[in-house]
This record gives C-alpha cells, structure tokens and sequence, in this order.
C-alpha cells in the first residue's frame, strides 16, 4: 500500500496524521507494539521539521508512505531550512536533562535513516523498517 | 490529552488521558511547572489512560522530575501502558524516574497522609 499526506508544518497534524498510518500499519498486518514504534519515529522526524527546519514558521511536510507486509518505508520532504539528524550526536542514556531523544527513538528503533544532501528545496529523509523474521 | 488534577491527602495528583505529543505537551508543561512552582511535595502523575508518547511528554516529565529533586520533592509516574513503558525503557529512563505499577502502589510509596 502507498500513501501520499501533504501536511501543514504545525502541531495539531501529528495526532490524525497518526490516526491514519496506523490503520494502515495494521491492515497491512504489523503487529501492534511495532507499530507505535514506526509512528514514534515518524512523529519524531516531523516534530523536528516544525521545529528544526521551520522552526515554528508555516511551511508544508509532504510524508510518503509505503507499506508491506514485509517492509515500511516512509519519505517526508520539506522545504525548510537545512536539519540532518543523522549528524545529531547519540545522547548519552540515561539523559537528565530535557530533550535530544528524538533522533536516539529512530536510530534505535528504525533499520535505515538516509538524509538525501542532494535535495536542494529543502530536506528529504527516508527512514526504513523491516519486519523482523520470527 | 486530558489532564484531571486531584487531591489525595497531602498528595498531588494528575490523571492523564489521551495523547502525550509536541501539541499536547506544552498544556501538560504548564501544569507540572505550577505544582513545582509552588514545591509540591508529592506528585503523582496516573498515565493509565495515556496511549501514546514521544520525546516532548519525557522532556516534560524530565523537566519535571528535575525541579522537584532540587527542592526534596518527589514526583511519580504511575500505571503506564505497555506503549509508554517502552518509550521510557528505549530512553533508558526507566531506571532514573520513581515509576509504580499502579496508582495505589504510588501513593503508598509517597506514604499519603490524609
């Protein structure tokens, strides 16, 4: 299955936004602790486009999503200012002090984050999961 | 995200329900940030009916459990879905914040004095 959200940069998209991927997510037969992991990384990497690349600024975030009952893959496009979280320093766990967990929630649960420096409007980031072989 | 504060004794509580996000975060911030500006002693914060969370509800929470350190104060987090469980236990949290089971473990771990 393949869907294409074009999404205002602004918060109160992240909760419908989620909504719909998990319905997707779950008819294409991911299980359900898996699930709320792939939609953590995802409302992670758009809260950090509001943040980071718009940094609070109207803008749009374009998430394409593709899923299969083997794989997901999700690539979300903005045309902000530069943001690559995979030059974010891994935190040092546990970290006492608020913030910089977000980009440590997608190493960590996520099997590929790719940042395409060859997109010039703006940033692009694949993220990629596999479903593990039980 | 709701937020239900209540007393029970000598103890602050706040039951939350719903989403724990960028959006809903800040209402969240606003309310522990008037019980630590104050020194609550006792806080107790029942996550039984929250189903999701991501980094700004643990920034929050951090933030928090931070302020109330500084003056001898005690904050717990109680009753934690499987989901949010595991957020903290990826942010290696778990072990740094008091969390109880239920919210009756947690008042009686804060010894309420009614």
């Amino acid at each position: 299955m393949e869907k294409r959200f074009e999404l205002s940069a602004s918060s109160e998209v992240l909760s419908p936004f989620r909504k719909e991927f998990r319905g997707i997510l779950g008819q294409e037969g991911w299980e359900k602790k898996t699930t709320e992991e792939i939609l953590l990384c995802v409302d992670e990497a758009l809260t950090n486009i509001i943040r980071h690349a718009y940094q609070g600024n109207p803008g749009k975030m374009t998430v394409l999503v593709q899923v299969n009952h083997d794989k997901v893959e999700i690539v979300m496009e903005d045309q902000g200012k530069k943001f690559d979280p995979t030059q974010v320093p891994s935190p040092e766990l546990p970290r006492e002090k608020p913030g910089g967990l977000g980009v440590h929630f997608i190493r960590t649960i996520m099997d590929q984050m790719i940042y395409d420096a060859h997109y010039l409007q703006g940033n692009r980031l694949r993220l990629i999961k596999h479903r593990r072989k039980i | 995200m709701n937020i239900q504060s209540k007393n029970q004794g000598d103890i602050q509580m706040l039951e939350l329900s719903g989403e724990l996000d960028y959006h809903s975060s800040p209402e969240l911030r606003e309310k522990l940030t008037e019980l630590t500006g104050k020194q609550t002693a006792k806080i107790l914060v029942d996550l039984s009916g929250v189903d999701y969370m991501d980094s700004s509800g643990i920034a929050t929470f951090v933030e928090a459990f931070q302020k109330t350190k500084r003056y001898q104060g005690r904050l717990i987090l109680a009753a934690l879905t499987d989901t949010v469980r595991g957020v903290f236990e990826i942010a290696k949290l778990d072990s740094i914040f008091e969390i109880a089971p239920t919210v009756v473990e947690g008042v009686a771990s804060l010894g309420s004095k009614v």
